[in-house]
């Protein structure tokens, strides 16, 4: 009789390649998640999908060989045989197409990280740990707690591996975070920049001198209650500095004023109220 | 002119109850102004731009940019007094340095150097997702790569929807799409946000 730990490896490897087995042969969106992966570099864009369902469905048989009796060895040393053959697949995605998505357990994009081998690797030691296994039937009703106790860690590792699944709890886990306190709360409410653009971009003054204008945003600086914003333009065949002044704290575009000033003469050029 | 008589001169140019003049002080309304002015782009469908440049820049010397296009073009960008520089705020020529990435508009002079009007340091606009929130920054997933957005005090404004730009940042939220422009720091995967644009 083999130990317990290791006749339920092949449940959890079995499980594991029902889902990214299922997934590839059956998922609606299997062919472009095929067409994303590194195979595309591999073995051609037109062989892709159907070496990916192939995969799949290899994936399939031996899940089936595994979950269901009788127990040989050899299906947990194919079981690590074929977790090999997806670290040595990662490996070459890593080196020859970094870009590629790894259409390993879903067809969301995901690149190839170092969770990517983790999982590789935990599929790859439960099978090695399964070679040495007995029905898992018997070691499940021999062990239920401490058995299911283990499914449920290797579970979990699983998932925690799997950056596909981010957004089902790793997220949620980060909105709960900063719905209970947003960590970017504690700001001041001065006026952005951004808004005395976008009231100057509305108004009157600027839709008269704007064909005038001949750069970006040069300085800007407040004025008790009013931001001044200058750029320069050119008037009359000669360079000038277009100052607007914008109101700071309020949305009253047809307030804003616009002079031209010439700064190496020290005059103004002309001033509109922009009514 | 020292700076602070400079902006004082300026702000009661705009402020001063001067010679306030209608729209018509800025020229002809007449049509005929209009066509007899000579066209301002003459381009041929599908040339470059000759009075746009982008790269990163190799060397400055002077009010000199010399730079490499991402088209390995070389550029030569002059700065003046009137140029506007953003790097991620309207700021000074000194702050531009050796190996920033630049986006410049203005004249091509005809020794092929580009007299720029404008000039954008490290700007970039990104298309990306909120993985997660921290203090003062914002993890982005741009095209599966990771970005880190820093949260820049009294200049990372908020858009939400179409309504104005806000400084408060709490309505973010962790799998939001958004987009951001912002400064680039130069060979990281780190910016400077200056806007972020979300849905709601």
């Amino acid at each position: 009789m083999a130990e317990w730990p290791a006749s339920v490896q092949p449940l959890f490897v079995g499980a594991t390649l029902l889902w990214s087995g299922g997934l590839k042969c059956a998922g609606l969106s299997a062919g472009r998640a095929a067409r994303r992966s590194a195979l595309r570099s591999l073995v051609g864009e037109e062989r892709a999908p159907a070496v990916y369902r192939l995969t799949g469905a290899v994936e399939l048989l031996l899940a089936a060989a595994l979950l269901a009796p009788p127990v040989y060895a050899g299906e947990a040393v194919a079981a690590a045989v074929l977790a090999t053959g997806f670290l040595a697949y990662l490996a070459y995605a890593r080196i020859a197409a970094p870009g590629s998505s790894c259409g390993c357990m879903s067809a969301r994009p995901t690149p190839v990280t170092w969770r990517g081998f983790a999982r590789a690797g935990l599929i790859l030691a439960a099978a090695l740990l399964g070679t040495r296994a007995g029905p898992w039937w018997d070691a499940a009703a021999g062990h239920p707690w401490a058995a299911g106790t283990l499914l449920v860690g290797e579970a979990a590792a699983l998932v925690a591996f799997s950056p596909e699944a981010d957004r089902r709890w790793l997220y949620p886990l980060r909105r709960l975070r900063v719905r209970l306190r947003h960590p970017l709360a504690d700001r001041s409410f001065d006026m952005p920049l951004e808004s005395s653009l976008q009231q100057l971009h509305g108004s009157t003054a600027y839709r008269q001198v704007g064909g005038l204008l001949r750069s970006g945003l040069r300085e800007s600086w407040d004025e008790e209650d009013v931001r001044v914003l200058c750029y320069t333009a050119e008037y009359e065949g000669r360079l000038a500095t277009a100052v607007f002044a914008v109101p700071l704290r309020h949305y009253r575009p047809e307030e804003i004023r616009v002079a031209l000033v010439d700064e190496s003469a020290a005059a103004t050029l002309l001033v509109l109220d922009g009514a | 002119m020292p700076q602070p008589d400079r902006r004082r001169f300026l702000t009661s140019a705009v402020l001063g109850g001067s010679a306030v003049a209608g729209a018509t002080a800025l020229g002809s309304l007449a049509p005929e102004a209009a066509f007899a002015a000579p066209p301002k782009i003459k381009l041929d469908p599908g040339a470059l731009d000759p009075n746009f440049a982008e790269g990163r820049i190799t060397g400055i010397s002077g009010s000199l940019l010399r730079a490499s296009g991402s088209d390995r073009t070389l550029h030569r960008v002059h700065v003046t007094d009137g140029t506007s520089i953003w790097k991620l705020h309207p700021t000074t020529f000194d702050q531009i340095k050796v190996g920033d990435g630049f986006y410049a508009r203005g004249v091509r002079l005809p020794d092929g150097s580009l007299a720029a009007d404008a000039i954008w340091v490290n700007i970039v606009n990104l298309d990306a997702s909120i993985a997660a929130i921290e203090a003062a920054r914002l993890h982005l997933d741009h095209n599966g790569k990771r970005v880190i957005g820093h949260v820049v005090g009294g200049r990372t404004a908020a858009v939400y929807g179409s309504a104005p730009a806000v400084a408060d940042l709490t309505r973010l939220q962790v799998g939001r799409h958004v987009k951001v422009i912002g400064a680039w720091r130069p060979d990281t995967n780190e910016v400077d946000v200056a806007t972020v644009y979300s849905g709601a």
